[in-house]
């Protein structure tokens, strides 16, 4: 059965992930191309120079495109739910209370990682090219939260999206929009070394949020 | 015969409103039911606490023995739901939403599903979404028949339909029932379709229910008297056994589950005088608004 939900969720966001994917792999493939050009215009050492002392990330323009991945996908996966109150069909279907939801959830979040592995992959070999290991794993270190802010945004937003309660939906975006910052505390390159275990606990943990959400529609509340 | 819902002591409340309260009614299994009630006297509250959609405030519903509020998969499959409007993926076309409920459904019969869409004249590749709405309600009537349900829950099947449509949805549906003996626990606005399929009818008015026997017991036991009063000022006294008057000048209508005798008799001791006395036979629409009056 969850293979016909994932076909669901599919039919639902494919375009919007294959597409997300491919505007992350241009991204991804910007950033080499500019700091190609610059070892070429402004040379190596220069580059080096602003990259250890004083703290340019090459990788910047990267930073929200996790967060907008994260946002675009909840958006469509589960905004065609909510029209109409389709979501009586999905709990209607003969699964447990929240298996529908939960396996949705899956297919979300596990197509976002193969969008994140892609460019965490694509990342990482390039600036193998460029870089010895030590900056290039400082570069993924700093990446990381970034990436699960696309997580955490993709699980909130599925909780903002599904409440059917005004009030609360208003909240939980309020919170959410908090919330998200955390990942985003620090510019500092590494700064999140000793953070990132946490984050990842604390993105984890949001993925079972949106049960939340699900148990008040079933309930009525409006 | 078995009862296949079993709803006791239904009580609902949104806030301070009170929707409906101590509603009992039941289902036989193999019965076609419909329920009837005016717009705001909780059909869709009913059919949502049926499906586990909405937590009742007060009293349980059983669907096959089991807590609405707590089905099993293997009873969920069991059920077939048209939501109100024939909601469904519209963002599929008619070939891919076959394929993805056909996986839950151990009895799925894709046959059934294909039979009715035929009758269409639309490619598999159609979206819902691009469909008229009698189109949709032939999609959402398919994958209910598809899933060869024991029990149909229908929620106002008649919305939004043209009268080709409607009658289309109801004849395939009765048919289909009566063949393989389905229960149908039904409802919609438009009560001549209504007469048409069920057998068993409830009628419920704000808070109770007034009325749940099966059709031909209710139209043979529910009157309607006409007359005209000579003076048009005469007050009609209310007793227990008028239902409802509904009075226009001096042309009166009295609804009533006693015989003639009962109302010639409350007319000669109340002395009131008038002509043109007569029982009117009666469609389940005019009783319908007659037990309900027209407000």
């Amino acid at each position: 059965m969850w293979e016909s939900v994932f076909y669901k969720e599919w039919l639902k966001i494919r375009w919007f992930i294959v597409g997300y994917t491919l505007l992350g792999i241009l991204c991804i493939g910007y950033l080499f191309l500019t700091l190609k050009h610059n070892f070429a215009f402004t040379g190596g050492k220069n580059v080096w120079n602003t990259m250890l002392f004083q703290g340019h990330q090459f990788y910047s323009l990267f930073k929200y495109v996790p967060l907008a991945g994260g946002l675009v996908i909840a958006i469509t996966q589960y905004l065609p739910e909510t029209i109409n109150k389709r979501l009586k069909l999905t709990f209607h279907l003969p699964l447990a209370e929240n298996n529908g939801l939960l396996l949705m959830q899956a297919f979300g979040a596990g197509s976002l990682l193969i969008a994140f592995l892609i460019f965490g992959g694509l990342f990482t070999g390039f600036s193998l090219i460029y870089f010895p290991i030590e900056i290039v794993a400082d570069a993924i270190i700093t990446i990381l939260p970034w990436l699960l802010a696309g997580f955490a945004a993709y699980f909130m937003a599925a909780l903002v999206v599904l409440e059917p309660n005004r009030v609360f939906r208003f909240l939980y975006s309020l919170v959410g929009g908090c919330f998200l910052t955390i990942y985003f505390a620090s510019a500092g390159t590494a700064a999140y070394g000793p953070a990132n275990s946490g984050l990842f606990v604390l993105t984890v943990l949001l993925s079972i949020a949106v049960v939340f959400s699900a148990y008040r529609f079933r309930k009525g509340e409006m | 015969m078995n009862n296949v819902i079993e709803c006791n002591n239904l009580t609902h409340y949104y806030g301070e409103k009170l929707v409906f309260e101590n509603l009992n009614f039941q289902v036989k299994e193999g019965s076609i039911l419909g329920l009837l009630g005016k717009n705001g006297t909780g059909k869709t509250t009913a059919f949502n606490i049926l499906n586990g959609f909405l937590q009742s405030t007060g009293g349980n519903c059983l669907a096959f023995g089991e807590d609405t509020q707590r089905l099993s998969p293997a009873t969920k499959a069991r059920i077939g739901f048209l939501i109100e409007g024939h909601i469904q993926y519209s963002f599929m076309n008619i070939h891919q939403i076959e394929k993805f409920y056909s996986r839950f459904y151990p009895r799925w019969k894709s046959a059934a599903y294909w039979e009715l869409i035929s009758k269409l004249n639309v490619s598999p590749t159609q979206k819902i979404s691009n469909m008229s709405c009698g189109q949709r309600s032939q999609v959402a009537l398919g994958l209910i028949l598809a899933q060869d349900p024991d029990l149909l829950i229908l929620d106002d099947f008649s919305m939004g339909l043209d009268p080709g449509y409607r009658r289309l949805f109801i004849d395939y549906l009765r048919e289909y029932a009566k063949a393989e003996n389905k229960t149908i626990f039904t409802t919609s606005h438009i009560i001549q379709d209504m007469e048409r399929l069920i057998d068993d009818v409830l009628i419920i008015d704000y808070n109770k229910v007034l009325v749940q026997s099966p059709v031909s017991e209710f139209m043979g036991s529910f009157r309607r008297f006409d007359f005209e009063l000579n003076k048009d000022d005469t007050e009609l006294k209310r007793e227990p056994f008028i239902m409802n008057i509904e009075k226009v000048k001096n042309k009166v209508e009295m609804y009533t589950f006693s015989p003639e005798s009962d109302v010639k008799k409350y007319l000669d001791d109340n002395k009131i005088l008038v002509s043109n006395f007569a029982q009117v036979k009666m469609g389940l629409e005019d009783a319908f608004i007659g037990l309900t009056g027209k407000y």
